[in-house]
């Protein structure tokens, strides 16, 4: 390698570093604020060095937050097993078996993925009203299949057609039933592609704010909404806003590391392999 | 045979029925709730049909909603402009071989993945004048800047600026992805031939990445329609309405105003142009039909 093109090579890397801190700096600020008092929090230029407080944190675990923050995890779980209990058969049959009217099925799926979520949360708000699901966990886990049903489905089905037949076909012949081939052998096979797309149902449940703030007031609050209402009713507390905020976007990161491979995936619905 | 029919047509009915029950029928309650004047405040709405075709006569002549139209137009023409772009420079960028590029490619996502609702708390902490680090710099600097989210004049760009940094990241991750499986022969075969990295870029690379920039700029317009945390959180849809987008004017009309027929109606219109959008993907993508 020539010195120019490594002195090249090395401009490029300085280049990608400081981009990198340039747009991680947002992210950062809000991380270190949450550590930050109040009167820190306003001073500026900010000092390095300050002296970290937790009471951000511990007040948000005093607080309505905590149950928030649990239900937030009860519905994203919920909605993900409802999800791949649901889905999984059928991305495996859409993988060995051609379905009537095929591409119709496409993008409809692909469509009420897409759709803006009022379009959902109009109808979905009328009938719950009758139904008696609004504020309920029950009625987040349902609107939340609108989108993560599609998702497992399109997520799964690559996985399906990469598996050889002849597994499946080999256990028949050996007496298994259809059933036991594809829960014996060909559901262990796809754990990691299970594992994957249960994270990023559970992500997409995590991270909803719309539905949640339309369909739940109180009980059912989930995370994201709640962190909203440090703005409104209790002044600006930013402190605790930033707390709240951290809370919420940590799980989220440590997931999205684990299937970075399957994100571009997840994110068009399945339309483009990443 | 027979029996291998059954067991698939089991495994797919259980999502189809599913999808039906939550996806179909509420979508077709959504259209039958637009031919209604439906209003909260006024139960007797809920089932009158006696106008139509009322609902879509007002969007004819709602100027706000106009004005919304506008406003959503430079929202999309900005943000999916300014993500392909950055998008595009910074995969090309990142496209090399070391381990300190690998690891920077896993930090710029960052952004896209952080919930919407924490993207949004981040800039409204950006754009508030007494903490943000930003204005802060700008006083020290001497500079007289306005709080961008109650300036008229800003605040759309202000909007425009942190959607753009939320999703860059997804353009970079497609086109990177895209740079992955771009046939590297040609790539030698033109430096044999002393094509210059400009050159190659000009003429091989971004030809190559035509299909995929114009996919990604599909996915990012379809959810431009979307936007909603950041709008809600920075601006809500102000000052007076210069950020009130189409969709954030129909959740106004719907859960502000309480009047859900009438915003049945504008939904219908933003359902349709998604269902358009989606279908150009379809079309573009080929998808669908089995690649394996």
């Amino acid at each position: 390698m020539s010195t120019r093109t490594r002195t090249n090579r090395f401009l490029l890397q300085a280049l990608a570093v400081t981009l990198a801190v340039l747009a991680l700096a947002p992210f950062l600020w809000l991380l270190v604020m949450s550590f930050k008092t109040n009167a820190e929090i306003f001073r500026f230029p900010p000092r390095l060095f300050f002296e970290a407080t937790l009471d951000n944190y511990a007040h948000l675990w005093t607080s309505e937050f905590r149950r928030s923050f649990s239900n937030s995890l009860i519905v994203a779980t919920a909605t993900t097993f409802l999800s791949l209990l649901v889905g999984v058969p059928a991305a495996y049959a859409l993988s060995r078996w051609t379905a009537p009217g095929g591409n119709a099925i496409t993008l409809w799926i692909l469509a009420s993925r897409m759709a803006p979520p009022i379009a959902f949360t109009i109808p979905y708000f009328l009938v719950y009203r009758h139904l008696e699901l609004l504020d309920t966990l029950a009625g987040l886990v349902v609107i939340y299949l609108t989108f993560n049903l599609s998702l497992v489905i399109w997520m799964m089905r690559p996985f399906y057609d990469q598996l050889p037949r002849s597994l499946e076909e080999a256990a028949w012949i050996d007496g298994a039933t259809m059933w036991q081939g594809f829960y014996r052998i060909i559901l262990p096979l796809s754990g990691p592609g299970l594992a994957a797309t249960a994270i990023l149902c559970f992500l997409f449940a995590w991270n909803d704010f719309f539905f949640a703030l339309i369909l739940t007031r109180t009980e059912a609050m989930t995370a994201p909404v709640a962190v909203v209402n440090f703005m409104n009713y209790e002044g600006w507390e930013w402190g605790r806003i930033a707390a709240g905020g951290t809370m919420i976007m940590l799980p989220v990161l440590v997931f999205s590391f684990i299937v970075r491979k399957y994100l571009v995936h997840g994110l068009t619905g399945g339309a483009l392999k990443g | 045979m027979r029996r291998q029919h059954r067991f698939f047509v089991w495994c797919v009915a259980p999502s189809l029925a599913v999808l039906a029950l939550i996806t179909l029928l509420p979508s077709l309650y959504l259209l039958v709730t637009s031919f209604t004047q439906l209003n909260l405040t006024r139960p007797e709405t809920q089932w009158d049909f006696s106008q139509p075709f009322e609902s879509y006569r007002q969007i004819l002549a709602d100027s706000r909603l106009h004005h919304s139209l506008w406003v959503q137009a430079k929202l999309s023409f900005w943000t999916v402009l300014l993500q392909v772009l950055i998008g595009l420079l910074l995969a090309l960028l990142l496209n090399m071989r070391s381990g300190l590029i690998e690891a920077l490619r896993t930090v710029f996502l960052i952004p896209m993945v952080l919930p919407p609702i924490v993207v949004a708390i981040i800039w409204k902490v950006i754009y508030t004048p007494d903490i943000s680090p930003m204005h802060g710099i700008f006083r020290a600097i001497g500079w007289n800047v306005p709080a961008l989210i109650t300036d008229p004049n800003w605040a759309l760009t202000a909007i425009i600026i942190a959607d753009t940094w939320e999703w860059f990241p997804f353009t970079m991750l497609m086109v990177l992805a895209a740079l992955q499986m771009m046939p590297q022969e040609i790539l030698d075969a033109a430096k044999v031939d002393g094509a210059t990295p400009l050159q190659l870029t000009f003429y091989i690379t971004l030809p190559f990445l035509q299909g995929v920039l114009l996919v990604a700029g599909l996915f990012r317009l379809i959810d431009s329609i979307k936007a909603f945390p950041l709008i809600f959180i920075l601006t809500d849809g102000g000052p007076g309405n210069v950020t009130e987008v189409t969709n954030y004017y129909s959740y106004l009309q719907a859960f502000n105003f309480s009047f859900l027929g009438f915003s049945s109606a504008i939904t219908i219109a933003l359902l349709a142009a998604s269902v358009a959008l989606s279908w150009l993907i379809v079309r573009v993508v080929g998808w669908g039909v089995r690649v394996d």
